[in-house]
């Protein structure tokens, strides 16, 4: 955006955005600024609008699953499975208990990869690269095993309206509990080098600072806030699925800045890995899936989970039809996005990036694709096609080393 | 500490003196109807008592036959959830701002205004906040009969 700075009376506005103010997603923001230092500040949002809560409408329940998966490419779990919640207490059913099972670790895995990406890029934003590039390498292991259960990096496609899709078989549970060893080991090592790097300190500690009672005041959920001494968390306050049997810690932080969201964060990751842990060793048996009506009683219903950002809230009406009267979807970051525009007054214009990224809003990333080239492709060019040369995880190997 | 139950036991003891109706859509939920006018004061009340946090603020075009909307403020404490439904009249929907209680009301009501048409009195943004700049006035997506054919063609027409 080539917009020039505008002059209002002995202050300035800067526009950033909305292409990638600090992320690679469009906002955009306007601060004031008296000299270096920020005195206002004003988003617009709606650059990736899509109208999804008016075509939920006009599509069944079955298509809206997939639809409502597509709001966010990082915790498209969270928003299938909360959706799914909501749809089976309209409809009174319940899903099995291995179900709800998978579907925790499947959001669980969520939260590591969440954090893990977000933990790249709030280093990267302190220009401590090193860190961004590591723990996005680490991260891959927690994309392949989602990768592994699911067929999908992205959109995991794991929830069917009364169950889940795929099973977890004890190859699978052992690969995972290989991953957590190992990912156990890296955050160990990032949480020390987050909380003794004295260059990253210097960019963290301090800054951003927000008061639980600013926190409180404005609406600030998830790490944001439980950084800042809020002791909120869906998955312990209106315990739901498979929540009800393995218990999150809650992980706050009292100092309220950078530093507190990144510790948050990290402790986070560890007590997520043993959580997959613990549900993987006692995953109950039985059915995947239980039956479910096409069409969904009359009726409204609440319901919630604890996205990787913090509280997700959707609100399902229904005609008893075979498609929803309405449907109201409450991300965390609207709430959070509030807190960046009190916190920026006051600080640094080279703070922003930082604050910015450390609600960790919510941002698309891109799908990838990977085809291989299989045995007798050329030579036939036509039905003959055999398997492929390597396994998937031949393949990832030999290139990942 | 106060199970579910209690919780909302207590809440609805809260908003007795504006409550015009009260009814328990299922488990862990209370709906309570308030008039308009006394919306500031309901909020003010849970907000005073440090019930919860307002965590949703839906809207709800229950259609032009019906001829009514709906602002529901959703509350939540713990595993309990509140909602506040306020009836509006499809024609001129009016409420007031609560953004003198709760702050970060702001967004909600921007965007309530936005997509449903409901005039927000009081609230101190109005500008767009999802929808683009030159979205054509009076023209609000989620109420139930916009029509999204119309605005594509004035769209095209429009090169």
């Amino acid at each position: 955006m080539t917009q020039p700075v505008e002059k209002k009376g002995d202050r300035f506005i800067i526009p950033i955005g909305p292409q990638h103010p600090a992320l690679k997603e469009p906002g955009h923001f306007e601060f004031t600024v008296d000299g270096e230092m920020v005195t206002d500040a004003t988003v617009r949002l709606g650059y990736v609008h899509r109208g999804i809560e008016k075509g939920v409408e006009s599509r069944n329940y079955v298509q809206n699953l997939y639809m409502l998966e597509r709001i966010c490419g990082i915790c498209s779990h969270t928003h299938a499975m909360v959706y799914a919640m909501g749809v089976e207490k309209l409809a009174g059913v319940e899903a099995p208990p291995r179900a709800q099972a998978i579907r925790l670790i499947v959001a669980e895995l969520e939260r590591i990869h969440s954090h893990m990406l977000w933990l790249g890029v709030a280093a990267h934003e302190a220009g401590f690269d090193t860190l961004f590039m590591y723990s996005w390498r680490d991260r891959e292991t927690v994309m392949d095993l989602l990768e592994a259960l699911s067929g999908n990096r992205v959109n995991y496609s794991a929830n069917l309206l009364g169950g889940v899709k795929f099973d977890i078989t004890p190859d699978q549970v052992k690969d995972i509990l290989e991953g957590m060893a190992f990912l156990e080991e890296r955050n160990r090592h990032y949480l020390e080098v987050v909380m003794n790097d004295m260059l990253l300190l210097g960019r963290i500690r301090g800054v951003g600072t927000m008061s639980k009672a600013d926190a409180e005041r404005l609406g600030a959920i998830g790490p944001t806030g439980r950084a800042s001494g809020v002791a909120r968390d869906v998955r312990l306050d209106a315990p739901y699925g498979a929540y009800r049997t393995f218990k999150p810690v809650l992980m706050l932080a009292e100092t309220g800045d950078l530093e507190g969201r990144f510790n948050v964060r990290l402790r986070e990751i560890m007590d997520s890995i043993r959580l997959i842990r613990e549900a993987v060793t006692a995953l109950p048996e039985g059915e995947l899936t239980t039956r479910m009506p096409r069409r969904i009683k009359e009726g409204e219903t609440v319901s919630r989970v604890e996205a990787p950002r913090g509280e997700a809230f959707y609100f399902i009406r229904s005609n008893g039809s075979e498609m929803p009267d309405r449907i109201k979807v409450r991300t965390p970051t609207i709430f959070n996005m509030a807190t960046v525009l009190t916190l920026a007054r006051g600080h640094q214009l080279a703070d922003m990036p930082m604050i910015l990224v450390g609600i960790d809003p919510c941002f698309s990333c891109n799908d990838r694709m990977v085809s291989l080239k299989r045995q007798g492709e050329e030579a036939a060019g036509g039905d003959a096609v055999a398997g492929p040369v390597m396994t998937w995880n031949e393949f990832r190997k030999a290139v990942m080393r | 500490m106060m199970n579910t139950e209690e919780l909302l036991a207590a809440a609805g003891a809260l908003l007795e003196p504006w409550t015009v109706e009260k009814t328990t859509p299922e488990e862990g939920r209370v709906d309570i109807v308030v008039e308009a006018d006394h919306l500031i004061e309901a909020v003010t009340a849970l907000v005073n008592a440090k019930w919860g946090y307002l965590s949703a603020l839906t809207g709800l075009d229950l259609g032009p036959e019906a001829g009514r909307m709906e602002a529901l403020y959703h509350f939540c404490h713990y595993a309990a959830v509140l909602t506040l439904r306020v009836r509006l009249g499809r024609e001129t929907p009016v409420l007031p701002t609560v953004c003198g209680v709760i702050p970060s009301t702001s967004f909600f009501e921007r965007e309530l205004s936005e997509m449903f048409g409901i005039t927000v009195e009081g609230t101190p943004n109005t500008d767009h906040l999802f929808l683009p700049d030159n979205w054509p006035t009076d023209t609000y997506p989620l109420r139930k009969d916009f029509d999204a054919s119309a605005l594509r063609a004035q769209d095209e027409n429009r090169g």
